[in-house]
């Protein structure tokens, strides 16, 4: 027996499959001791990760909006009657955020004004014109202001009201977003949590005479671990349901708007909702049954 | 096999154990006897790492398991066998399986579970109910389950705590018999006890513990 600390260590082989086998049958084990209880957990948990998938959906969806809105909008500037378009057009091109600039010659405007409107043959009243489009629809305002301080503009006109509110919904929908994810994980380990704790409960005394068999601390809480995790894959793929029909909905609004079709959102989604309940779930049962053992 | 050295365990103001001094030789039958309050359990419960001592060094093989890591606990009591007064058995789960279940979980292959479970229950005189539930079984024979579960992995020391506590005098007979069956394999074996008549039917080593302290340690001795 002296040596027993070397004798005793498993070694790395057919012990090790026997035991993670082992391991998977007490998981199965737990799993089947919970009973109808189950049926609560993962469908609570469905229910929350269904919550959250949506607005996560939503908000991915709304941010391909605000970038394809982002690049429609573009401010128009008006020249003064004394600079040169060219050059203003490359001083426009130095500004920081600024994509393309495109230059509206005065004489092209107006022909097309006197087309439109049948005008007579006057004077053309009209200014040269840039049309500045910005990298990104948050910059807008910032590009607008910077333009607006450059000595050739005499004005500026950019669709100011819609791309505040674009910004303010595109914010909106991510905080909600990080809100709702804070929720998700404190729900999904509270609910966890209690339930393993009664599992724990009810299997006190196997837990107790394996701790004084000799039996290894995380050989006793893995399979509470894989039962949380499984809760948390069991309700993802209940979630999935009815997120697969709102996606269908997110794709119809993405044709009728001529938005690009984001597949790639959706399946980022699904493997975030596999990760995170899965994550959250073991962790919920890790905190559980960290408190019921000591050596 | 088992050294204390200078042992003190306090619990808040009180002196569970007081400067026990003990060695216990491999192969040995001894008895630890005392009133309730003497130190006995916490002892015990010092060898397998359950508790730690305020003070002094319990040696098991050689290893001081106050010093023990954390992790390693588990590898010193898969070489004890630990008999409980109150048995410990799942009731759910058959004979067979109560012994068995340990053993799977350390990696044991089936047939070797199979041998070793029917073995042990064989020591025990149970071979022929392995298939039936604790509650189906009488308290003696609920013990003797016990003990083979203790038994099953080979252990070289068996620690039993009071494991005649719930018995009649008859069927505690029946289970002192069967761990001096099992001490003439070679097993270390302690026992904790206050019971008279069993330690003076023995006559085996005998420690008595009064207030936590070793004030008797008699070879063949008796009690009371």
């Amino acid at each position: 027996m002296a040596n027993y600390l070397e004798n005793i260590r498993p070694k790395i082989s057919i012990t090790q499959y026997r035991i993670a086998l082992r391991v998977l049958i007490e998981t199965f084990k737990g799993i089947k001791q919970a009973g109808i209880v189950n049926i609560f957990i993962i469908g609570t948990m469905a229910a929350i990760l269904m919550i959250f998938g949506a607005i996560f959906r939503t908000s991915m969806s709304l941010s391909s909006l605000v970038n394809e809105l982002g690049n429609v909008l573009e401010v128009s500037v008006y020249l003064k009657s004394s600079a040169d378009p060219n050059q203003a057009a490359e001083q426009a091109r130095q500004l920081s955020h600024v994509k393309r600039v495109k230059i509206i010659a005065k004489e092209n405007s107006w022909e097309n004004m006197r087309k439109d409107m049948q005008l007579p043959n006057i004077k053309n009243p009209l200014p040269d014109t840039l049309h500045v489009r910005v990298d990104s629809q948050k910059n807008i305002k910032s590009v607008a202001d910077n333009l607006s301080k450059q000595s050739y503009v005499e004005d500026i006109r950019y669709a100011k009201d819609i791309s505040e509110k674009i910004r303010v919904i595109s914010d909106i929908s991510h905080t909600a977003t990080v809100i709702v994810l804070g929720i998700v994980g404190f729900l999904t380990m509270f609910i966890i949590n209690n339930t393993i704790q009664l599992v724990i409960q009810s299997r006190k005394k196997e837990i107790e005479i394996m701790r004084l068999m000799g039996v290894s601390n995380w050989f006793i809480r893995l399979p509470y671990i894989l039962q949380g995790s499984l809760y948390g894959m069991m309700a993802t793929i209940i979630a999935i349901i009815p997120l697969s029909f709102l996606q269908g909905y997110i794709m119809q609004v993405h044709r009728f708007l001529g938005i690009p079709n984001s597949e790639n959102s959706y399946w980022a989604m699904i493997f975030l909702l596999f990760v995170l309940s899965m994550i959250f779930g073991a962790l919920g049962s890790l905190l559980s049954i960290k408190n019921k053992l000591k050596t | 096999m088992i050294n204390l050295r200078g042992v003190n365990k306090k619990y808040r103001n009180t002196y569970a154990l007081k400067n026990v001094n003990l060695d216990i030789q491999k192969g040995e039958f001894v008895f630890l006897v005392g009133s309730s309050g003497a130190g006995k359990s916490t002892l015990m419960k010092l060898l397998y790492r359950e508790e730690l001592p305020t003070s002094g060094n319990v040696y098991v093989s050689g290893v001081d398991v106050s010093k023990l890591p954390d992790n390693k606990v588990p590898y010193l009591r898969r070489n004890m066998g630990i008999i409980f007064q109150d048995y410990k058995l799942l009731e759910k789960q058959t004979i067979y399986d109560n012994v068995a279940f340990v053993i799977r979980a350390l990696g044991v292959s089936s047939r070797e579970v199979d041998n070793r479970v029917k073995s042990a229950l064989k020591i025990v005189n149970l071979a022929h109910k392995m298939k039936s539930k604790p509650n189906e079984l009488s308290g003696g024979e609920q013990q003797r389950v016990g003990i083979a579960r203790a038994i099953v992995n080979g252990p070289s020391l068996l620690i039993a705590d009071e494991p005649t506590g719930n018995l009649d005098p008859q069927t505690s007979l029946e289970i002192m018999e069967i761990l001096d069956k099992i001490n003439s394999r070679g097993i270390t074996v302690l026992i904790s006890t206050h019971d008279h008549a069993m330690v003076n039917h023995f006559r085996k080593r005998v420690i008595t513990l009064e207030a936590g302290q070793v004030i008797k340690d008699v070879q063949a001795g008796t009690y009371g």
